[in-house]
């Protein structure tokens, strides 16, 4: 046996970061939760065909919103779910004392397994995004024939072009996007949580209440920020609302779509700064996920 | 002179029983030390506080007072791992990979790659039998054939120590004894050994040096020769002794004041049995 | 205990951190426009439990899509209140959809409207004819809104222009309307001639009407439509403009008219 020259021992390493998140990745995949995606397929498909007597427009706007909305949810649950099992699931297995009693950190097995995450997360919604394109493209090529017969010919450019512009259009990509920044900070959390919780429904559940929370939280941001907020209001209330926006992350800041799928234009500035907040919310219950990992006693 | 092994000084450990304010004590000012290229066995009861001791040497638990040291480098440091190989009781193993994509995986934690990873992972599976189970995923490996997997992989980094937790534990006796070879080898190739089960008959076999845990207290320690060795008895094996020639022992004995505990014919082993009669242990897992 | 401690520390420290930060990007967003859409109480009954949460938990889009095909359902039965109570949950969730305003509006400006004066329960015509103009206050209220929450964009002032054009007979708010969607950039070809051809009609800016059609006769010959060119030529003779100084339509208007 040839002994192996000894190298000396960094404290972060990307590549043992890479083999556990391409380990994470390849175990989602085995896990079969791609199956989501037809599921997904299924929920556009069949709202595409359930809507007769509306107007293209409508039909548009809708398979757009039922689109972006199941993406929504769709990313969030392959976000949190999975997240959720990692820790109890190598556990359970013991596969994460072998892996920790190899020279790697503890920051570097949940950075690993992180990314794996949102890597299966990031290959799921240029998936489900590519289906929306087809869905509403298909469509949009059956809607621009059944009018080209209908039109008079010197309208019929006229027509196509309005059509065109109700369809799945690639001012939706950055919403696209921040949906992604979104699933990444709910993944992040949940990671957060799955440190110190008990069980994995646990964890699901109390991420379920975040994310819950989170889309209100601003309305608690507002309300504390007002100048009398509650007028005579018991203080426990100016606690209530200081403890949501304190511990809570804004989500509507991230629910983008909506407006998008309307024609509100982005800004690509702004669009960078959301994005630059849920990078920032991930590496900050990532952080805390760390400060919760590094004295676990496994 | 070289640092141990393992070096454990005064180490105590107490468990906070959750949502309680009762505490456990699972080892209690313990201090050991393995020497390079011993084996040395841990034993003790179930809840001895052998799988704590074990999990606070390769840093998976801190101590509440006291330190450990891996050849001079605090367990509780990343990079001590190093120089360790670890195989859990009962390991699992991502059962999607084939057993060379699990040695790809574990080396590439430490820091290995290429033709390097390469080599050195058909190397060990040659090791331990399991070239030609090489590209089979685990999810098909037997019990045995995951402890084998399981102690390739601790070797990949090339570790100078070597820790075990019940490495026979659910084998059957032809792997057991497979196992029981390849620590031997592990030994003459100058690897230390932390071996950590409650099967006796298993550690007499291999161990150098034992240390016995009771209640997180070790009650005894020493070179297992010395502690299991009794010292005003003698054993004697003859072949082909004649009626005459046992009685006449048997009177000189007595006349010289000695008494005669047993006599019996020996036994050969029921492993050594089974061994026999099933093939002996040559056979491999398929 | 003292990790515990720690994490909630550190958690409590980077959320007070980022609360600057979440107020000035939810600033920013609702100043672009977005997340102008609200859940209220009054929406209870028609979104139900499940849809109050779904619409809270960022999924406002999808149950207005739901509650708009429901309002279709309803207009199959002509339940014009009920119609009416879900197009205000439709446009208060998603109030940035130009096509739940303009949509809610004529349901209620076209055709609660005629329904209401065809209403065979309601034999006096002059309660009917009341009902009919308070279904066009509901569409024009609708317009107005929904102008609010989209103040950039041309089409609902074009919408509203129409509705006081036709059926109000507001010509004085019509032109009002064409001129504020002309000044949009997204404004249609045809906004400057309705603006004009409504101020024409709005007693008293005549004069004024005058100049913004020779302006666009002026243009070229894709303005000079035969409307433009009988208005333009009406209100030489209204306003007497000197014959030196009219226009003279008629080859255009033979050119325009199909022969």
């Amino acid at each position: 046996m040839s002994a192996l020259p000894v190298t000396s021992h960094r404290s972060f390493s990307p590549s043992r970061v890479l083999a556990i998140c391409s380990i994470t990745l390849l175990e989602l995949i085995r896990l079969k939760v791609f199956y989501i995606l037809l599921l997904f397929s299924v929920a556009i498909i069949g709202s595409s065909l359930l809507m007769v007597d509306l107007t293209f427009q409508e039909e548009f706007q809708m398979l757009k919103d039922v689109s972006l909305g199941a993406m929504s949810i769709f990313t969030w649950l392959l976000a949190v779910l999975p997240t959720a099992l990692l820790l109890p699931k190598d556990t359970e297995d013991r596969t994460l004392y072998t892996i920790l009693a190899k020279p790697v950190g503890r920051f570097e097995y949940l950075l690993g397994k992180l990314l794996g995450v949102l890597c299966m997360v990031a290959i799921a919604t240029v998936l489900m995004t590519a289906v929306s394109y087809v869905v509403l493209y298909v469509h949009e090529q059956s809607v621009i024939h059944s009018t080209a017969r209908l039109v008079p010919p010197e309208q019929v450019q006229a027509a196509t072009d309005s059509i065109r512009a109700a369809a799945f259009g690639v001012n939706l990509l950055p919403g696209v996007a921040v949906l992604y920044c979104k699933a990444a900070l709910c993944a992040a959390l949940t990671l957060f949580i799955s440190t110190f919780s008990s069980s994995w429904i646990f964890t699901v559940s109390i991420s379920v209440c975040v994310y819950l929370i989170g889309h209100v939280q601003s309305v608690a941001r507002d309300a504390m920020q007002m100048k009398h907020p509650m007028g005579d209001a018991p203080l426990w209330n100016s606690l209530f609302l200081l403890v949501v926006t304190v511990f809570f992350p804004d989500l509507h800041i991230f629910s983008l779509v909506d407006d998008l799928a309307v024609g509100t234009p982005a800004p690509p500035l702004l669009i960078a700064e959301a994005c630059g907040l849920g990078l920032a919310y991930t590496c900050g219950y990532l952080l805390l996920a760390y400060l919760m990992f590094a004295w676990k006693e496994l | 002179m070289s640092d141990p092994a393992i070096s454990i000084e005064n180490l105590t450990k107490v468990f906070r029983l959750s949502l309680k304010r009762e505490t456990l004590t699972a080892v209690r000012n313990l201090s050991l030390r393995v020497e390079p290229g011993q084996v040395y066995g841990l034993l003790g009861p179930n809840g001895s506080g052998k799988s704590t001791t074990m999990k606070i040497v390769l840093g998976l638990v801190a101590p509440t007072s006291g330190a450990t040291r891996i050849f001079g480098r605090d367990s509780t440091d990343v990079s001590s791992r190093e120089d360790v190989g670890f195989l859990p009781e009962n390991p699992y193993f991502y059962k999607f990979l084939t057993g060379r994509e699990t040695m790809h995986f574990f080396g590439k934690l430490c820091g290995l790659g290429g033709a390097r990873l390469r080599d050195r992972s058909m190397e060990l599976l040659e090791l331990v039998g399991l070239r030609d189970a090489a590209g089979r995923r685990i999810g098909g490996y037997s019990k045995g054939m995951l402890q084998r997997i399981g102690l390739a992989q601790a070797l990949i980094q090339d570790p100078r120590l070597l820790v075990l937790d019940e490495p026979t534990a659910g084998v059957d006796p032809a792997g057991s004894r497979d196992i029981r070879d390849l620590i031997l080898k592990f030994k003459a190739r100058g690897i230390t050994v932390l071996l950590c089960s409650h099967l006796l008959g298993h550690v007499q076999e291999i161990c150098d040096r034992v240390g016995i845990l009771d209640r997180g207290v070790l009650v005894r320690e020493g070179p297992l020769d010395e502690l299991i060795s009794i010292e005003n008895q003698t054993e004697l094996i003859l072949e082909n002794a004649s009626a005459a020639l046992l009685a006449d022992i048997e009177q000189k004995a007595l006349a010289s004041g000695a008494r005669i505990v047993d006599s019996r014919k020996p036994q050969t082993t029921l492993e050594r049995y089974f061994l026999d009669v099933t093939g002996g242990p040559a056979r491999r897992d398929p | 205990m003292k990790r515990v401690v720690l994490a909630i520390v550190v958690l409590g420290l980077l959320g007070a951190a980022k609360i600057p930060f979440e107020t000035d990007l939810s600033r920013k967003f609702r100043e672009a426009h977005f997340h102008q859409g609200q859940v209220n109480l009054s929406m209870r009954n028609q979104l139900g439990q499940m849809g109050s949460i779904a619409a809270l938990s960022g999924f406002r889009s999808v149950v207005a899509d739901y509650l708009w095909i429901r309002a279709h359902v309803a207009w199959e039965h002509t339940e014009w209140g009920r119609m009416k109570l879900l197009f205000d949950a439709v446009t208060s969730l998603q109030p940035r959809s130009l096509l739940f305003w303009e949509g809610a509006s004529w349901h209620m400006a076209y055709n609660a409207s005629v329904a209401a004066m065809r209403d065979d329960r309601q034999p006096r015509e002059a309660l009917r004819i009341r009902s009919r103009d308070e279904f066009y206050r509901i569409g024009e209220d609708y317009l107005l809104r929904g102008i609010n929450y989209n103040p950039e964009r041309a089409e609902l002032f074009d919408r509203l222009g129409t509705l006081y054009r036709d059926k109000m007979k507001d010509h004085c708010k019509a032109a009002w309307a064409y001129f504020e969607a002309e000044k949009r950039p997204d404004a249609m070809g045809y906004v400057p001639r309705m603006a004009a051809y409504e101020l024409a009609a709005c007693p008293g800016h005549e004069q004024e009407a005058y100049g913004l059609l020779v302006d666009l006769f002026h243009q070229g010959k894709q303005q000079r439509l035969p409307t433009l060119l009988i208005l333009i030529d009406k209100l030489q003779k209204e306003l007497q403009i000197p014959v030196a100084e009219r226009i003279d339509i008629t080859a255009d208007l033979r050119e325009g008219t199909p022969r």
